[in-house]
């Protein structure tokens, strides 16, 4: 095992990987940039490097500064997170020629499965069902419309380099075909410095649920369950859970037995998710594979016991797998709410700014990945997530119960937070019933408006305070007059 | 003690006023008489039991009103008064105390000078209360009333600017 590890990210997911390398003993190097210099994550660590200026592509996207600040550290290992450099081959590449680990799969299969078309090809051949559509990219744009009349709409046109969302476009009718292709070719020219397209059906209001799986440097793979993620606002995911509400034990034997395969057939090493899509009628088919660890990685941790970010270290180190796929099983039911420093009431704008109030939630069941404190400045360069709340329960019920509870209770003020829409959505009976889709939030809560059921006691709230205030006055200003009664009675509550 | 709070566009008139009992206080609405027990936990956190249901919420004040969280959701409240009354120059901290401010959240109760009248430091200036006890202001030194920037019931609180006093310039020795 290393000595030394350097975590090559910022905010929750760099604090969550540090917590388990000072539990299993090793020491942690923080790079940070000008905007994060008081960072929890810095904090956290116990070394930390500075990169530069805030600009992604000037610190945690620079890939040399990063070798460097490892090199010049010690550090042995590098753990990406996800994110910045997670996904990139040529950083992983860089990684292992520099005699560093680097903490997921080999350079190699990152750019396998980075390529969407080339993915669907591995998988087909290992006998996954892949969505029907194109297994090759192309930006010829009369072969995309011939191959758009023989799949039919409606169908997505997505890019062969991409991820987010990006680049991908939903055509309906073949008149919008063209003028799809020629914006959806330039988007992801820009975001990934590939223009190529490929095309998948559109499956009707699919469920996204996702399989993690580990596997070590000695052949063996093994799936984690699943997680559902179909509560996606811009192909953003913002609440997953697990189990799937839509999982019989067959089913899940079947997809499980699926990632397995797809994970073998990418040569795959470390943890990563085979992400599926099921449609309408219980068929599921293969969408992506994620080679890093995921933002919802906790509620299978919570379900299974485990600590993935330990699982990576060991299998970064050589050490084979302590458990066979009969040695795991999941118990209880977990959700995971994002928090994002966006305000919902005004298109989801980010909202950088100092959180002034900033008070988790805890009690059983509770866990929070929290990447700010209270005081801290949230910067506007970066994705917006500040953290995440789980919660954990013996049924879904029980768990939706416990984080509408918890989020009711994690104060934050002085920046918007997505919290009030979060809580709305889980109050839900759409949610309840856990009838999912991959539509939800377009569906069921476009336009949202924070309710105002609470605005009375707001204001009762507003007028204790104001009268509880204890009298603060400007430095060096003495309180002119006569003492006030607030400090002539001295000790006395309300 | 009437209050005219703002939230989400929605004005409403609040009377305040205590009851016999040191621990609470009477909150008087257009449709709600209530009595409320609260505690301070710490700068920003209140803790409330209102109706027999206990809450807890927390005040961040600001320029532009008091942001109020609770139960997950967060309301910006306002007081209109004083947002009609956007006249009152907010002192800053910084600035040299030649301010007269209130200790609290106040109403204007009797103004004791004119504009023009000299003033000795120490002399009263203008007297507010709030929850019927009396706070006489002074003049933090001698000088020249410049301007009065209140009037009787007006709502004042701390860091408005309420009376400006032109400071004397001491003779040469």
């Amino acid at each position: 095992m290393f000595q030394k590890v350097l975590i090559a990210n910022r905010g929750e997911i760099a604090v969550r990987i540090m917590r388990t390398c000072r539990e299993m003993g090793l020491r942690t190097v923080a790079v940070y940039s000008e905007v994060d210099s008081r960072a929890l994550h810095v904090m956290e660590a116990d070394e930390a490097v500075f990169l530069g200026p805030a600009e992604p592509s000037e610190s945690y996207l620079h890939i040399a500064k990063i070798i460097e600040a490892a090199k010049s550290s010690g550090a042995e290992a590098i753990h990406p997170g996800y994110g910045f450099l997670a996904e990139n081959p040529n950083f992983a590449e860089v990684c292992e020629d520099a005699g560093l680990t680097f903490v997921g799969p080999p350079g190699r299969v990152i750019r396998d499965l980075g390529n969407k078309p080339m993915a669907r090809r591995i998988m087909a051949s290992a006998g996954v069902p892949v969505i029907p559509g194109m297994m090759q990219a192309t930006e010829d744009l009369e072969g995309l419309s011939q191959e758009a009349a023989v799949l039919g709409y409606p169908l997505l046109l997505k890019a062969a380099a991409g991820g987010g969302g990006k680049g991908m476009r939903v055509v309906s009718e073949p008149e919008a075909m063209r003028e799809a292709c020629l914006s959806a070719m330039s988007e992801a020219e820009k975001a990934f410095g590939d223009g190529s397209l490929y095309l998948e059906k559109q499956l009707d209001t699919p469920r996204h649920v996702e399989f993690q799986i580990l596997a070590d440097r000695h052949g063996h793979v093994v799936h984690l369950f699943e997680r559902e993620c179909s509560i996606q606002r811009r192909h953003q995911k913002i609440i997953e859970e697990t189990p799937s509400p839509v999982m019989t034990p067959s089913l899940r034997e079947t997809m499980g037995k699926a990632a397995v395969s797809a994970a073998r057939a990418a040569g795959y090493v470390n943890a990563g998710t085979v992400e599926f899509l099921i449609d309408r009628s219980g068929k599921f088919y293969f969408l992506e594979v994620n080679t890093r660890l995921q933002v919802e990685h906790p509620v299978t941790e919570m379900t299974t016991g485990l600590d993935l970010v330990r699982e990576q270290l060991c299998i970064a180190t050589g050490d084979p797998l302590r458990f066979r796929q009969e040695d795991l099983f999941q118990r209880g039911h977990a959700i995971e709410c994002r928090v994002y420093a966006e305000d919902p009431e005004n298109s989801f704008f980010p909202c950088p700014g100092v959180a002034l109030v900033h008070r988790e939630p805890s009690g059983p069941g509770i866990r929070n990945d929290s990447g700010i404190y209270e005081g801290f400045r949230v910067p506007v360069e970066y994705d917006p997530i500040i953290g995440k709340v789980i919660a954990y329960g013996e049924t879904r019920e029980a768990s939706r119960r416990r984080m509408i509870r918890a989020l009711e209770n994690y104060a934050i003020l002085g920046i918007r937070t997505t919290i009030p829409y979060l809580i709305d959505i889980l109050n839900s009976n759409e949610f309840a019933s856990g009838a999912l889709s991959t539509d939800f939030i377009e569906r069921h809560f476009q336009g949202w408006r924070q309710s105002m059921e609470h605005a009375d006691m707001a204001k009762v709230a507003y007028i204790l305070h104001d009268l509880a205030s204890p009298v603060k006055t400007p430095k060096g200003q003495k309180v002119h007059g006569w003492p006030t009664p607030w400090e002539t009675l001295g000790e006395w509550k309300l | 003690m009437k209050y005219r709070l703002k939230a989400d566009g929605e004005t409403s008139e609040i009377e305040v006023s205590s009851t016999g009992n040191p621990q609470g206080l009477r909150i008087t609405t257009a449709d709600k008489d209530i009595e409320v027990a609260f505690q301070r936990i710490s700068e920003h956190c209140l803790w409330m039991v209102v109706d027999g249901k206990a809450t807890k919420a927390f005040v961040l004040p600001s320029s532009e009103g008091s942001h109020v969280f609770l139960a997950g959701r967060t309301y910006l409240v306002q007081d209109a008064d004083r947002l009609a009354g956007q006249t009152l120059r907010r002192g800053v901290h910084d600035e040299a105390p030649k301010e007269v401010t209130p200790p609290m959240p106040s109403v204007v109760a009797r103004v004791l000078v004119n504009k023009g009248d000299p003033v000795r430091k120490g002399q009263g200036l203008l007297v507010v209360t709030a929850m019927k006890m009396e706070t006489t202001l002074a003049a933090p030194f001698d000088g020249t009333v410049k301007k009065i920037h209140v009037s009787i019931n007006q709502k004042v609180a701390p860091g408005d600017l309420l009376v400006e006093i032109e400071k004397e310039v001491p003779a040469d020795d």
